[in-house]
């Protein structure tokens, strides 16, 4: 069962299209690496899944039911979980505020925090009742991964959720991200820069050149002939 | 002496309409950026809702007091939904279209009930006074200051201990990833809008006793509650409170010492160095980016 699809999708700011014809699937659980260079549209990608964009065409199917034209909020009540690129959490809430706020994607109404998140990130728990802005950047994503799950969702997005993070935190997120998606089944979308922790942890991959998707494949196929042509400086 | 402490009684009383007004415009602009020039007109609005309701139907103030609230936020609300909403991009027209809005509010009610003032009695429970030395407290007056003081604690308490609270305070650092965890912005909106305008209505709704109720009743008095939001400071509720006493007060203070235009130039001076020196009020929010 594929948990998302795209199908000729393209995504626009204003009139310029800046995603073209980007045909890709995840099946439930699986998880997906998007890579490229900087500026070849993943996150507007991301974007796109969400509906953040000013206007999109094609296919976008989640659970086979198109989404393309459903606004952001009932995206997220179907259970995508979005982590954006820097992070976005909301300074002035607090720790538990912010957790919270991913409960209010949830169906089923439910307001309590998943005991696992802390077991995961126990910094979490320590800092509880401070305001999220007042966190490092490490423990902020840490906090955004968690405002994520707090919504119980099936297909988590994540944009460079290691980018600008002090080494010893990006191992732990990374190893939570592959945590949720092979113990919890979770199904993932990564955006990546690091070649390595993508090559390791995703069955599939896309690579990204101007809007359009240059090659896909599985873990083997992401050679280092790959990387050299599509994603070396 | 006793003059004094009267005027400083009087003037606490018209401060804490002041702060319910205020209250109400520092909610929407604070929220969603929008200057509701038809602030004003809904105070109005909040005023003839408690003269038709006692008029027609009998109600005292207090009674009325809910209706207003209701009926005055749901304009608001259709005001939000119909116009306000689709210039949430377009700031400066809001301003514009809120005008217009205003004028429109004020001459339906000059055409269908007539341009002179209207009456509207105080409630009978609250008749009398309470003396201390030769300084009278009204009880309406009283019930006034409890009643903005009760308003203001309610507020913060939906602001800071509600969902709804919570979910507007995202939507206010960050629209899109609001969105993004369910948050429905857009009803936010609306929802906080109306609120801001029930406040005004019931700002209305107190003050038919103490004002003439007339169709341009609420000019002035927008103008002061925007006095008070500047030197409150934005995204600050303490600082709208403090804002509110300060402008009511110094307005009593200064009628007495010199005749209400002087008093009122004095003001005006006033804020006027105050926001030379605070640019952004006395208690500016935190962290507005």
């Amino acid at each position: 069962m594929d948990i998302l699809q795209a199908e000729n999708l393209y995504s626009y700011y204003g009139k310029s299209p800046v995603i073209q014809d980007i045909s890709f699937k995840v099946k439930e659980g699986q998880f997906l690496s998007v890579l490229g260079r900087n500026g070849v549209g993943k996150t507007t990608l991301l974007k796109t899944i969400m509906g953040l964009t000013d206007h999109a065409t094609g296919g976008l199917l989640f659970n086979g039911k198109d989404i393309l034209t459903a606004k952001t909020h009932e995206r997220a009540k179907l259970g995508i979980g979005y982590i954006p690129q820097g992070r976005e959490i909301i300074a002035n809430l607090t720790v538990r505020e912010n957790i919270v706020m991913g409960t209010y994607a949830r169906k089923d109404g439910k307001r309590d925090i998943p005991e696992y998140l802390f077991d995961m990130f126990p910094i979490l728990r320590e800092f509880l009742n401070r305001r999220g802005g007042d966190l490092s950047g490490g423990q902020q994503q840490q906090l955004a991964i968690a405002r994520a799950l707090a919504m119980d969702p099936k297909l988590l997005i994540l944009d460079e959720p290691t980018e600008g993070i002090q080494p010893n935190v990006v191992k732990q997120i990374e190893e939570a991200i592959v945590h949720l998606n092979k113990e919890r089944g979770l199904g993932v979308i990564l955006v990546e820069q690091n070649i390595p922790f993508a090559r390791a942890s995703s069955d599939r991959f896309i690579v990204m050149d101007k809007g359009r998707v240059a090659m896909t494949g599985g873990k083997d196929d992401l050679t280092d002939e790959v990387v050299n042509e599509h994603l070396t400086f | 002496m006793d003059v004094l402490f009267n005027q400083l009684f009087s003037g606490l009383s018209m401060a804490s309409i002041l702060l319910i007004i205020a209250l109400g415009l520092a909610i929407i602009y604070g929220s969603m950026g929008v200057i509701n020039l038809a602030h004003g007109e809904l105070v109005m609005l909040g005023a003839y809702a408690t003269w038709a309701l006692q008029h027609f139907f009998g109600f005292s103030i207090l009674l009325a007091l809910p209706f207003v609230f209701v009926a005055v936020g749901a304009v608001g609300w259709l005001i939000e939904k119909i116009i306000v909403q689709r210039l949430y991009s377009r700031p400066l027209d809001t301003i514009l279209a809120t005008w217009g809005i205003g004028i429109i509010l004020q001459q339906i009610v000059r055409i269908a009930i007539g341009p002179e003032s209207r009456f509207v009695s105080g409630p009978e429970i609250l008749r009398g006074n309470i003396q201390i030395g030769n300084v009278y407290m009204s009880n309406y007056r009283i019930f006034v200051i409890v009643l903005s003081i009760a308003i203001l604690g309610a507020t913060w308490a939906i602001m800071t201990r509600t969902e709804f609270g919570t979910k507007l305070r995202a939507v206010i650092q960050n629209r899109s990833i609001s969105e993004c965890y369910g948050i429905e912005s857009e009803r936010i909106y609306s929802l906080t809008f109306a609120y801001g305008a029930g406040l005004a209505g019931v700002a209305g709704a107190l003050i038919t006793p103490l004002f003439s109720t007339i169709p341009t009743m609420g000019t002035g008095l927008v103008v002061n509650a925007f006095l008070v939001v500047i030197v409150g400071g934005l995204g600050s509720l303490f600082g709208t409170a403090l804002a509110a006493v300060l402008i009511g007060q110094a307005t009593a203070l200064f009628s007495i010492v010199m005749n209400d235009t002087l008093g009122r130039i004095a003001v005006l001076i006033c804020i006027i160095l105050l926001i030379r020196l605070r640019p952004r009020g006395l208690f500016p929010g935190k962290t507005r980016n």
